[in-house]
């Protein structure tokens, strides 16, 4: 009476196994692109680039009600459990081999995001629901960061694994270098810089550093940038691009932002924005973050977003790491003493490549006038420029800000916390309902799962 | 020779068809016709006539010179020998069954035809529920039988002459998120069912009915018999039809007062946020009907050449200066929307019975057009039903319906752009003049650009039903031939084989310039499903003195596929043209293919002893492919047994005389239930394609390789009492079952790297009372009134839950991809199967909202339970009155309890539109709460006095991520069915006796519900289901008015 029956309830839709190209591409890709639309949705919001018009909760403030983007989580933890299949892939099995630099990389470049936004998070038990837990323990940051397994020692681990690899077997699937594993240990060294900076109000991370700076082998130039294009058609296109217009019409420029790039004469404000409707001279206009939508505002007289966000997202990138990235990075370490290089030298480079990122040709007197390094605060101008460069990276933006206080972000207009700047981003409410116990515990060590209680690394 | 003709009526005056007829003492006889009608011939009028009939006494009548003989039969004692179907199509009495089968014949299924076989049945059976679908004509309707019971899967089970049809609802594939196609709802499989072809719908509400029909059974089994030729002699020709007009049923309730715009300000520019608030189209602007004169999108715009174009054809023409026109209220404009509905359903069947056998063959037209505009059903049906008997002890019969069915638009569920009422109902400004949409393109742009009052969000609603619609075919053939031997007298065997073969094309087309698809898009949907049903049974029955013996043994092997495969593009190359060889962007493949068998052997044994004690013993194993791996059988054989027992006690013990009759009933029984095939093993996924590179992801479910079957055990009593010959007729049941071991899809975190973990697990308890009560007032020769109360009460409570601690969710209801705007179906230890779950705003002790002292509400995102959908009871009450060859009938359906969530509610009133929203102060709304003027720690509550904008107000209050404030009682009264009517016999058409019947009728034809909005059975539509409780921006329901005619020879 059971004859046939393996046969017949063998799914014959969708593979039990796949190659390990399939999943990296498809990790690469998707957090690529729903990191970017994160990041221009509530990254930007919660950056003050841009602002929302309507349906803003998450704007004012209430981080528990977002409406576009604004709940990043499953993205992390879908992407590190396909990630995870890699790897272990990659040690089972020894014509994977290649797999194990580019796995971890993505690991520890995927945890970072996660803790530095949310602070404690489950990791060394998650993401293998199938095998172990399904509800993991949460670890600390400190641990995240610092521990074996964690995102230094992944990243170690990664550049070790690519540079002793001999095989001849070809990485596939690869969309950020197409296979070319030096620019992996380009990106795992780049990340390096950017991790170590993270912490270093914790942790003296000095000499390293100064060993990573000196021996050269970071994302150095754009074209060595961890990034893959959209494109302009579907299904690649930038996913505002895919949405109603009136989903892209309710962002416009911040007040922040555009207080800044004006300051600036920057004139990526054009590729970024275009110019508010009711202005008679092309001008640019933005608005205080985190309106009472009741309040009525006429869209008319503010920016919306650039057609490089919608109706040209071919000349857009989703950015993994970059070179600009970089030399901030070294930059304001070199400032603050942690290595020895020229600031400035640094700097300037950092913002001619930003500009170049941007497609925007880069003013002659900038660097000597409207942004010049010394013109100000040295170190307040370089993470400025970062942040201006940053636009859509996720919550880059948002991160540094938190933990160098720049760019000085504004008191929003209607704020739903307090007038008070969020610092880390609240645990979803499944966490609560399915993973309870040690939900607990992390929401005790939160003040019952505040967004005002900061990191680790921000203590 | 004398030829004698009468008529045979029962004491109620109902004619009796099939009466036999003999002249004493010979061999001469005759029978009555259909309609009671007899006619024999006899040598002289002299002798006696005997008359006979099952159910009721003989009577011997001289005939003393009369050619003309009319009788009146009495009932005999043997009232109750009513034949019910049951399991395995076997015909059985009703006194011998150890649980309860409700039934109805063919008037009671098809006096008030509605196209949705389903609806045919609401209110007219105790403990059986329907709720009819959202989207007009077409639309599925749910049934449940004695609650919900299961996690995941309470479907009954269909059964056509014995073989069971599909009663799926197969979606289109969709996207979450406020983009691609929503979901369409393309009708529930036994919405096939033509009403026409039924000559009798029987109910098996609980598993010890069931248990012979194996797993699906568990919920319960709708068995329907079609009409055949039988007991016709001669050819029989009958024709009806029915034709209706229908109208909105119940629509929102509008406020009159302001029109579109913020914070009272508006002005038209381009509709996409260039003029004054024209991005988004809220009623918070300026007052209506008081001389305001504000550019408009139909406000007329000079062109310098002199012509002149309306202020939405900004495409052409955008930047040039709106005419002002004036501000006014379209109290009506959605009244106006709605077209007069038609649906005109014509039947004609002949039917003929010969020396072996007998045959009926019918066609049916069906065609309605919605109140919905360009939504329609067209559907015809042919069917033949064949039984002949070459020889003595073969039997053979078979039954066949051939389906073809279609649409050229079913309208899209759900929230969001592709569903007209989004811009009709939740967002369209009460300054709008619906009227001046129906030229939806802006000129010379046919095909390129429509024109709406709106370009952020929202499409023309005539284009959207217009230009993009989704269209279906579907042919359709169920049926089964069957062969029966008597090997002996006492021995038959018989074997019969089955099929319900359905393939369904669907396109779905998207214009250019629509919201969600700018240069347009289209997607081909192929939907296959395969049933193969093959059966052996041997049938032993025997009688020894007292006691009477019935044993059968069968085996049975159920094969089933389905194929679902949507193609589509999300860009058109040259605009108007659906086809996939014109996509610009690449072709995107949905497919799912599913395979399942079931193979089983069952046995059955009844005894009767004396005509008052009766006992049935059953037993089945099934073998189900759904719980094998590809490696492994282990597990998937489950074994479910049942006992059940009938006891006449008024053949047993002198009762008073009043009570004509008593029975007592119990019984007890398992079923077991298995799961959808593929729950067992992992898979990984295609993605999103990386330029035409392929992606794959892990599934997100987690499979087991080790599940067992759920069991539901089932225990029954009740009992049927008549009194004062039947006039009064008493038949309550209690039942109690609990389901265990449930196989569910249980959410974890997504932490863990998965949403979900097939499990086995928790127990839910379903407790009920049912209650016929059958009234006879009224019986004289000429008047007659019957009435018949269907009433139950049933209870799911959830004992335990697969997991520790916590809610599962069952299913949820969500605007978009947004985890704070869903409503949650949540079982909790202790709660009831159908406890919805939302969000509010924070409240102290006392229940007061606690404000800000700016005078806010203050959100609270745990989730708290909203309440039940289900009903506490459900309460139908049918009458029929005959008065001479007048008949009239109503249905009253009442359902009291349970609640609904209303998203026109939320939407609605948060863009200012229903009338919740008039009351508008200059000074604002002083919200109702309190503010702590205390501390957090020891908080001191006072009054609110501050005041907030009315707009302000509302769009808090009202905030569709809260549902709290967004929730209905969902009771109602509701005037389902009345209808008037007359029968004109003795009629006679080509020298055979004729009638024509002719009756007004109407549906839905008032209803009492707190609710001012929309009609309360409302059904959601999320993901591949239907979810109860929510009403998520659903079209008008409808009131239904027409004739019916039918003319039998």
């Amino acid at each position: 009476c059971t004859k046939d029956f393996e046969e017949i309830n063998t799914n014959t839709n969708d593979p039990v196994a796949v190659q390990p190209s399939l999943l990296l591409r498809q990790v690469i890709y998707d957090f690529g692109e729903q990191m970017s639309y994160e990041g221009f949705t509530a990254g930007n919001l919660l950056g003050q680039y841009s602002t929302a018009l309507d349906f803003n909760l998450f704007d004012r403030h209430d981080l528990k009600s977002p409406q576009l983007g604004g709940n990043p989580w499953p993205i992390f933890y879908q992407n590190l459990r396909d990630n995870e299949i890699i790897l272990n892939l990659s040690q089972e099995n020894t014509a994977y081999t290649v797999y194990e630099g580019p796995a971890r990389i993505m690991k520890a470049y995927m945890a970072a995001g996660l803790t530095d936004l949310f602070g404690d998070v489950p990791y060394s038990e998650a993401f293998k629901g199938d095998t172990e837990t399904v509800t993991p323990v949460y670890d600390s940051q400190e641990s995240i960061y610092m521990d074996e397994g964690g995102i230094f020692d992944n990243l170690d681990k990664g550049i070790a694994a690519l540079e002793s690899y001999t095989g001849t077997i070809a990485l596939e699937g690869d969309i950020l270098f197409n296979g070319d594993l030096d620019g992996w240990i380009r990106f795992a060294n780049s990340l390096k810089i950017k991790y170590l900076m993270r912490v270093s109000n914790k942790i003296d991370i000095a000499s390293q550093l100064q060993a990573i700076a000196t021996d050269g082998n970071f994302i150095d130039e754009n074209s060595e940038n961890a990034i893959f294009n959209f494109t302009d058609g579907e299904p690649n296109s930038f996913r505002l691009a895919q949405l109603r217009v009136g989903d892209f019409n309710n962002y416009v420029l911040s007040e922040t932002m555009d207080e800044i790039l004006t300051s600036l004469n920057d004139p990526r404000i054009s590729r970024m924005y275009k110019p508010f409707a009711n202005s008679t001279d092309d001008g640019y206009n933005g608005l205080l973050n985190g309106i009472d939508a009741s309040a009525g505002v006429s869209l008319a007289d503010y920016s919306l977003l650039g057609t490089i966000f919608r109706e040209n997202t071919g000349l857009l990138d989703a950015n993994f790491m970059t070179s600009m990235e970089t030399n901030f990075l070294l930059a304001e370490a070199a400032q603050k003493g942690l290595i020895t290089a020229d600031t400035e030298m640094l700097y300037n480079t950092g913002v001619t490549q930003a500009f170049d990122y941007w497609q925007v040709d880069l003013p002659a007197d900038y660097l000597t006038v409207d942004a010049a390094l010394d013109d100000g605060n040295p170190l307040e101008n370089i993470i400025t420029q970062k942040w201006i460069a940053n636009s859509i990276n996720g919550y880059e933006g948002w991160v540094e800000y938190r933990r160098t206080g720049f760019p000085q972000l504004k008191t929003i207009s209607a704020s739903l916390n307090n007038n008070l700047i969020p610092i880390r981003m609240p645990y979803p409410s499944e966490e609560e309902a399915l993973n309870s116990v040690n939900y607990t515990n992390a929401s005790n060590n939160t003040e019952g799962n505040s967004i005002n209680v900061p990191v680790w690394w921000d203590e | 020779q004398e030829t004698i003709t009468g008529i045979v009526t029962d004491t109620d005056g109902n004619t009796i068809p099939y009466v036999n007829i003999l002249l004493s003492g010979t061999v001469t006889g005759s029978t009555t016709n259909e309609n009671g009608f007899y006619t024999i011939n006899v040598p002289n009028l002299s002798g006696e006539i005997e008359f006979s009939v099952l159910g009721f006494e003989n009577q011997v009548v001289s005939i003393n010179n009369r050619r003309t003989i009319n009788i009146t039969l009495n009932d005999s004692s043997e009232v109750l020998d009513e034949v019910v179907l049951t399991a395995l199509g076997l015909k059985r009495e009703t006194k011998e069954l150890g649980y309860v089968v409700q039934s109805l014949d063919a008037k009671g299924v098809t006096e008030v035809k509605s196209v949705n076989f389903l609806d045919n049945l609401s209110g007219k059976l105790a403990g059986v529920t329907i709720n009819q679908g959202a989207t007009g004509v077409g639309s599925s309707s749910k049934i449940t039988i004695r609650g919900e019971a299961s996690f995941s899967n309470n479907n009954p089970l269909f059964i056509v002459d014995g073989v069971p049809i599909n009663n799926n609802s197969v979606f289109n594939f969709t996207n979450e998120a406020a983009a691609g196609f929503q979901a369409i709802d393309f009708g529930n499989g036994a919405m096939d069912v033509n009403p026409d072809d039924i000559a009798e719908v029987s109910v098996l509400k609980g598993p010890s009915a069931a248990a012979l029909y194996g797993t699906r059974a568990s919920n319960g089994v709708i068995i329907i018999e079609t009409k055949s030729g039988k007991n016709t002699k001669g050819l029989g020709v009958s024709y009806n039809t029915s034709f209706f007009v229908d109208s909105a049923f119940q629509l929102p309730d509008f406020q009159n007062e302001y029109g579109q715009g913020n914070a009272g300000e508006f002005a038209f520019v381009d509709g996409l946020g260039g003029g004054t608030n024209d991005l988004i189209t809220y009623s918070w602007g300026p007052r209506l009907d008081v001389g305001n004169l504000i550019p408009q999108y139909d406000s007329p715009v000079t062109l310098a050449d002199g012509t002149i174009v309306r202020g939405g054809d900004t495409a052409l023409y955008n930047g040039n200066a709106i005419t002002p026109t004036e501000f006014k209220s379209n109290p009506d404009n959605l009244k106006n929307f709605y077209e007069t509905g038609t649906t005109l359903i014509n039947n004609i069947a002949i039917s003929n019975g010969f020396e072996k056998g007998n045959y009926r063959l019918s066609f049916t037209d069906l065609r309605s057009e919605s109140i919905i505009p360009g939504v329609n059903l067209d559907r015809q049906t042919v069917s033949a039903r064949l039984n002949f008997q070459p020889i003595d002890k073969l039997r053979i019969n078979s039954s066949i319906s051939y389906i073809n069915s279609n649409s050229d638009n079913r309208p899209s569920n759900g929230y969001g752009s592709e569903n007209a009422n989004y811009s009709l109902v939740a967002w369209g400004p009460r300054s709008l003049n619906i009227e001046n949409l129906k030229n939806y393109w802006q000129p010379d742009l046919e095909g390129i650009q429509q024109y709406s009052y709106n370009y952020t969000f929202f499409d023309n609603p005539y284009f959207i039903l217009n230009e993009n619609t989704n269209s279906f075919n579907r042919d359709r053939v169920f049926g089964n031939i069957s062969a029966s031997y008597d090997i002996t007298a006492h021995i038959t065997a018989s074997i019969r084989t089955g099929m319900d073969y359905s393939s369904e094309l669907r396109q779905l087309k998207r214009a250019n310039s629509s919201n969600r698809f700018s240069n347009g898009a289209y997607a081909e949907h192929d939907v296959f499903y395969r049933e193969v049903n093959t059966d052996f049974l041997l049938n032993y029955s025997n009688q020894f003195n007292d006691f009477k013996v019935d044993i059968s043994l069968g085996g049975n092997r159920l094969d089933q596929k389905a194929f679902t495969s949507q193609a589509q593009t999300t860009s058109l190359a040259q605009p108007g043209i659906f086809r996939l060889s014109n996509a610009a962007s690449p072709i995107e493949v949905f497919e799912f293919e599913s395979n399942k068998r079931i193979n089983s052997f069952y046995g059955l044994a009844k005894f009767g002893y004396k005509d008052y004690l009766f006992l049935d013993v059953t037993g089945r194993n099934d073998w189900s492919s759904a719980l094998a791996t590809p490696f492994s059988v282990d597990n998937t054989s489950f074994f479910y047994p049942s006992v059940s027992s009938s006891f006449i006690l008024s053949e047993v013990v002198d009762l008073p005389k009043a009570i004509s009759f008593a029975k007592l009933r119990a019984s007890w029984a398992q079923v077991g239930n298995d799961t959808n095939p593929y729950q067992t093993t992992g898979a990984f996924v295609a993605q999103t394609p990386f330029n035409g590179q392929p992606t794959f992801s892990n599934s997100n479910t987690i499979a087991n390789a080790n599940l067992q079957p759920e069991l539901t055990s089932s225990f029954e009593v009740g009992a049927d009492v008549r009194l004062f010959g039947d006039q009064v007729r008493f038949d309550v049941s209690y039942y109690n079952a609990l389901t265990k071991d449930q196989i569910i899809s249980l959410p974890i975190g997504i932490s863990s790297g998965y949403t979900q973990q097939v499990v086995n697990g928790g127990e839910v308890r379903s407790k009920g009372v049912e209650i016929i009560l059958g009234i006879s007032p009224v019986i004289s020769q000429n008047l007659k009134w019957n009435s018949t109360l269907n009433f139950s009460t049933n209870k799911s409570t959830v004992e335990s839950l697969p997991q520790d601690e916590g809610r599962l969710t069952l299913a949820y209801s969500r605007i978009y991809d947004s985890q704070n705007q869903t409503v949650f179906l949540q079982a909790e230890e202790g709660g009831r199967v159908g406890d919805l779950y939302g969000t509010g705003y924070l409240k102290n002790e006392n229940g007061d909202f606690i404000l800000t002292d700016e005078g806010r509400y203050i959100p609270d995102n745990e989730l708290q339970k909203l309440g039940n959908y289900n009903p506490d009871f459900m309460l139908g009450f049918n009458n029929q009155f005959n008065y001479k060859n007048w008949n009239m009938g109503f249905l009253f359906d009442w359902r009291q309890g349970g609640i609904i969530v209303s998203r026109t509610r939320a939407l609605g009133n948060v863009g200012g539109q229903l009338a919740e929203t008039a009351f508008r102060p200059e000074g604002g709304i002083v919200p109702e709460g309190v503010v702590n003027t205390g501390t957090t720690d020891n908080p001191v509550y006072a009054q609110n006095t501050v005041a907030v904008s009315a707009e302000s107000y509302y769009r808090q209050f009202y905030d569709r991520n809260h549902e709290e404030n967004n929730t209905y009682d969902a009771s109602f009264l509701k005037l389902r069915q009345l209808s008037v009517g007359y029968t004109f016999d003795n009629l006679s058409l080509f020298n055979q006796d004729a009638t024509l019947s002719l009756s007004l009728i109407g549906k839905n034809l008032f209803a009492i519900t707190e609710n001012p909005h929309f009609d309360p059975e409302q059904l959601a539509v999320q993901g591949q289901g239907f979810i109860s409780g929510v009403e998520d921006m659903s079209y008008a329901t409808t009131r239904s008015i027409g004739f019916k005619a039918g003319f039998n020879f």
